[in-house]
């Protein structure tokens, strides 16, 4: 868990993170998005000390940053940035080893994690652990960068527009496995993007940052409903307001009972999905079944409408 | 430029003419120096002959250099030329390696000695970084503004001209400040071999044991180059500063 | 048809060194014959400068040689045609001076001539052009270097060229040319080292504080521009001053004139390649890079000596290139002050117009500054690990 409170830094008469206090809950993914400038880096920078606020303090389970030493803070912190900064000297399995060394691990142990990650991360240690960062492709000059920073098992995991330099396709991927490992590790995560589809598919709450403030920290769901401001409803974009809303939403929370005839969807698949499916196939109901593939319902046009409006 | 950088160049200029023109004004700081009733200015010619003919030695040299390695540069960057291109940066690659002074004590025995060994000298050790940087200038120009100016139409040499050589314009001149930064050097080496310079107020110094006449040279010797070399400087930025150019290697 | 063009078509670099070697050996004289060390000498054609065999042997291999060069464009096998004419006419040189000179004659001086440098440069440009286009990897130089070596020892220590004048020279002077060599070593190699054991904590304090840095280039590169001897004078009083009243100074060795002032005039120059490469290097680090290395919680020794150091290495190193070639080429000005190296026998050699005295100086530091240039590139090389994507 990760408290911030009252945080600011101010760069001579300049304010560019002005009072910003949130919290992240145990194994949760905050997500921090804005314009260009708005502070976002600079926040995140000083969680891990990076930055030496003004004002202001972090609390990391518990403990202010301030008391552990600054080196010590940061080998229990992993730290993801764009452009990933891997060491180009370094083999792969060099570069993920750094932290781990650092800690003064057994060479035996660090080797067997340094394995461990690069399985994790879909990395055939026997193929990748060599190389250096110049031969890997962008997608996995990314994994490798966040198998670095989850090298000494941190608790808490800090990112700054990890996926900025991913296309479109491999970046998707990426979320994915992110999402995937987060989900096994329990790792607490505060992530920076500039990308809001980004951040409706990661965060459980999502913090809205303009010109050094925080406008709104919320779930998705409520920046959409009950956006705080004008900016925020802006920036969350009025078009896309719906499909964001629905791709919140799971088919099992809009289930009827009864039948319908044709391709059936997965009880897990999204709202947004199953509206995507059902538009292409010109029908106003399909079946829904479970991951077992045992029938559990259908799912109706109508039904999916009434959950993306903004008054239900 | 800063008023006090300006004012520190006008006063280094102002005392190096001072020295060399009315050199007995300075007899007091030297005679500390000048053992055994020795003079302590130098007497056996006039430093202003020398001055000039040190700086005469080292223009014609540096100007038959420049016209010969950039004429060079631009052939080997033609197509026709390319296939010189490998070879001549190995010759500029080695040919580096060759001491200044060792060309100028080769040519003695084949010219003799005077003005001529030390021109051939200047001249053939001058080419070096000219020619060098003629290549990177040429060879740097991005081959997007290169593909631009042919889709305008510009023949080959449209391109040479109104492309090319503009945009290599600073680098060039950056080599050939290089060059003449070296050839004040050689030319002082020179004097060994009898050409006129200022060397020949060190060497004297030194012969008769004379450090009056070795700490005056070497002290007009630097602040020459050292005002030549500023000067030069200051003639690229603004070559670079030219209206449509931006940002020229400011060394 | 366009492909038979292609073949036969004349490589034009190959076609300018075949003309060459066509004028070495039709042109200019192969030796000069002297009756003794001071008269003017005269030109000797190759016809007349070797007995009939080696004639037909330094004929032959150079006709095949300018063949090669003008017709096939493999780099290999210009190499090899290089390295046979190389073969053919440095051995030649040598029999040709016991050939001309009477024998018994002590006197009569042989040395290469016009014919003799053209072909040598002939050959030696092909395979300069061969090797820039074989692009060899840094290990294949270190071991193509020390074939070069290993071939002149070779030549020199059979006695292969003991009657060329250039020998008869060393021969004269062998003591005082080794003596002469290891000072000017020490001085190139001991001011390049203090240079930068002085150079990186002045280049990696400059490279975290602004200020000095600008500071420490504009006086290194003013001290950068005064003329080699010029400085080696400036400093000859201050250091005479330091050793007149010094006891300490005057007991380590330091005199106005000599090796002190040479040593330290050539520990200035080198300074700026040193120090101005350190700061370029460490400020070539990519800032994510640095950046990453802080977020896992790097102490800052750990990030110099584990990241910055080693990814700024290539470029140091060439900063040391350049001050190690410079160094060992202006070190001959030393013998001007009374320095010793290998300037002794240039300077002497310019005085008496002694050519092959000159060339006794004179090569040995082309030699030296060649060798230290190979040997660093193929350093900087094999330092670059990781770093490919750079370039
Ligand atoms: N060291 C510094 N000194 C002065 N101003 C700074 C410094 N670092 C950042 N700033 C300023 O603080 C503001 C916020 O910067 P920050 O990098 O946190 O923005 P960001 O939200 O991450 O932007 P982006 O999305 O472009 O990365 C910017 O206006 C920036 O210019
Ligand atoms: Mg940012």
């Amino acid at each position: 868990m990760i408290e911030i409170e009252r945080l600011t830094k101010r760069y001579g008469a300049t304010t560019v993170v002005d009072d910003v206090s949130f919290r992240v809950e145990e194994g949760a993914i905050a997500v921090v998005v804005g314009t260009s400038g708005a502070g976002k880096s600079t926040l995140l920078r000083m969680i891990n000390r990076l930055v030496a606020p003004s004002a202001g303090r972090v609390l990391v389970d518990g403990e202010d940053t301030m008391a552990i030493p600054e080196d010590a803070l940061r080998h229990r912190i992993g730290y993801v940035i764009q452009g990933y900064g891997l060491f180009p000297h370094r083999t792969v399995a060099e570069n993920i080893a750094t932290v781990p060394r650092l800690l003064g691990w057994e060479k035996r142990r660090i080797a067997a994690r340094v394995e461990e990650l690069l399985d994790l991360f879909q990395l055939d240690p026997g193929e990748f652990a060599q190389k250096f960062p110049h031969q890997l492709s962008g997608g996995q000059q990314q994994r490798v960068g966040v198998a670095r920073a989850l090298a000494a098992k941190p608790a808490l995991l800090l990112m700054d527009e990890p996926f900025g330099a991913l296309d479109p396709v491999i970046r998707s991927r990426a979320q994915d496995d992110l999402l995937a490992i987060q989900r096994r590790l329990r790792t607490t995560v505060v992530l920076v993007t500039h990308d809001m589809n980004e951040a409706f598919h990661l965060g459980d709450r999502i913090a809205v940052m303009d010109r050094g403030r925080l406008l709104q920290y919320a779930s998705p769901g409520e920046l959409l409903l009950r956006p705080a401001e004008a900016f925020v409803e802006q920036l969350v974009g009025t078009a896309e307001r719906p499909f964001r809303l629905l791709s919140l939403t799971k088919v099992g929370e809009a289930l009827e009972p009864g039948h319908a005839e044709g391709e059936p969807i997965l009880l897990s698949a999204t709202l947004r999905d199953a509206l995507s499916q059902l538009v292409w196939l010109g029908r106003e109901a399909l079946p829904v079944v479970d991951a077992a593939g045992a029938p559990a319902g259908r799912i109706s046009i109508a039904q999916i409408l009434r959950h993306g409006r903004a008054l239900p | 430029m800063s008023r006090r950088a300006f004012v520190l160049r006008g006063l280094a200029l102002l005392l190096f003419v001072a020295f060399v023109t009315a050199p007995q004004l300075f007899a007091f700081v030297f005679e500390p120096l000048a053992a055994n009733r020795a003079p302590a200015i130098y007497n056996q010619g006039s430093l202003l002959a020398l001055t000039l003919s040190h700086l005469r030695t080292v223009a014609l040299a540096t100007l038959a250099s420049t016209v010969l390695a950039v004429a060079l540069g631009i052939l080997v960057t033609r197509p026709w030329g390319q296939e010189f291109l490998p070879l001549s940066r190995a010759i500029v690659n080695i040919g580096q390696t060759f001491p200044p002074v060792a060309v100028l004590a080769i040519a003695v025995p084949l010219v003799g000695f005077g003005e001529k060994p030390a021109f051939i000298a200047l001249f053939l050790y001058g080419l070096l970084p000219i020619f060098e940087n003629t290549l990177t200038g040429l060879t740097g120009v991005s081959p997007q503004t290169l593909e631009a100016a042919k889709g305008m139409g510009l023949n080959a040499r449209q391109r040479l001209l109104q492309v090319e050589l503009p945009l290599a314009l600073p680098v060039i001149l950056a080599g050939i400040r290089l060059s003449v930064i070296i050839s004040l050097g050689t030319a002082t080496i020179g004097s060994t071999v009898a050409a006129k310079g200022l060397g020949e107020v060190i060497i004297a110094g030194l012969q008769s044991n004379n450090l009056a006449f070795v700490l005056q040279g070497g002290l007009v010797v630097a602040l020459m180059a050292v005002l030549i070399h500023d000067g030069l400087g200051l003639a690229e930025r603004m070559a670079a500063r030219k209206p449509g150019r931006h940002g020229g290697e400011a060394a | 048809m366009a492909s038979l063009r292609a073949s036969l078509s004349l490589d034009r670099v190959g076609a300018v060194i075949a003309v060459l070697i066509g004028v070495a050996l039709t042109a200019a004289p192969f030796v000069t014959y002297r009756a003794n060390r001071i008269v003017a000498g005269e030109g000797r054609m190759l016809a007349d400068a070797l007995p009939p065999a080696g004639v037909a042997a330094v004929v032959l291999a150079a006709i095949a040689a300018a063949a090669c060069a003008a017709l096939i464009r493999r780099p290999a096998i210009r190499l090899a045609a290089a390295a046979l004419g190389l073969c053919a006419v440095f051995p030649a040189v040598g029999v040709s001076a016991g050939f001309v000179a009477p024998a018994g004659n002590g006197f009569a001086r042989v040395s290469p001539a016009l014919g003799f440098w053209l072909l040598a440069l002939a050959f030696a440009l092909l395979a300069a052009d061969a090797l820039m286009r074989l692009r060899l990897g840094p290990w294949v130089r270190l071991a193509a270097l020390a074939a070069a070596g290993a071939a002149i020892a070779l030549l020199l220590l059979s006695g292969a060229w003991a009657d060329l004048s250039l020998m008869k020279e060393y021969a004269g002077r062998a003591e005082s040319f080794w003596r002469e060599a290891r000072q000017h070593l020490w001085l190139a190699l001991g001011s390049t080292g203090v240079a930068c054991l002085v150079g990186l904590p002045l280049g990696m304090l400059g490279h975290r504080i602004r200020r000095l840095r600008t500071a420490l280039l504009q006086v290194l590169n003013i001290v950068q521009t005064i003329p080699s001897i010029a400085l080696f004078g400036i400093l000859i009083a201050p250091l005479g001053y330091l050793a007149a009243h010094v006891p300490l100074a005057a007991a380590l060795g330091i005199r106005g004139i000599g090796a002190a002032p040479a040593f330290v005039a050539l520990f200035l120059y080198s300074l700026l390649p040193v120090v101005a490469n350190t700061i370029t290097g460490l400020g070539q680090v990519p800032a994510a890079v640095t950046d990453a290395a802080r977020g896992m919680g790097m102490s800052a020794r750990q990030r110099l000596v584990e990241v910055e150091l080693p990814l700024a290495l290539p470029v140091i190193l060439a900063g040391i290139r350049i001050a190690l070639v410079q160094n060992l080429g202006m070190a001959t000005i030393a013998a001007l002050i009374g320095g010793g190296g290998f300037g002794t026998f240039v300077f002497q050699g310019i005085g008496q117009t002694a050519i092959d005295l000159v060339l006794l100086g004179a090569i040995p530091t082309v030699a030296l500054s060649f060798a230290a240039a190979i040997l660093l590139d193929a350093l900087i090389d094999l330092t670059q690990r990781g770093a490919h994507d750079r370039d």
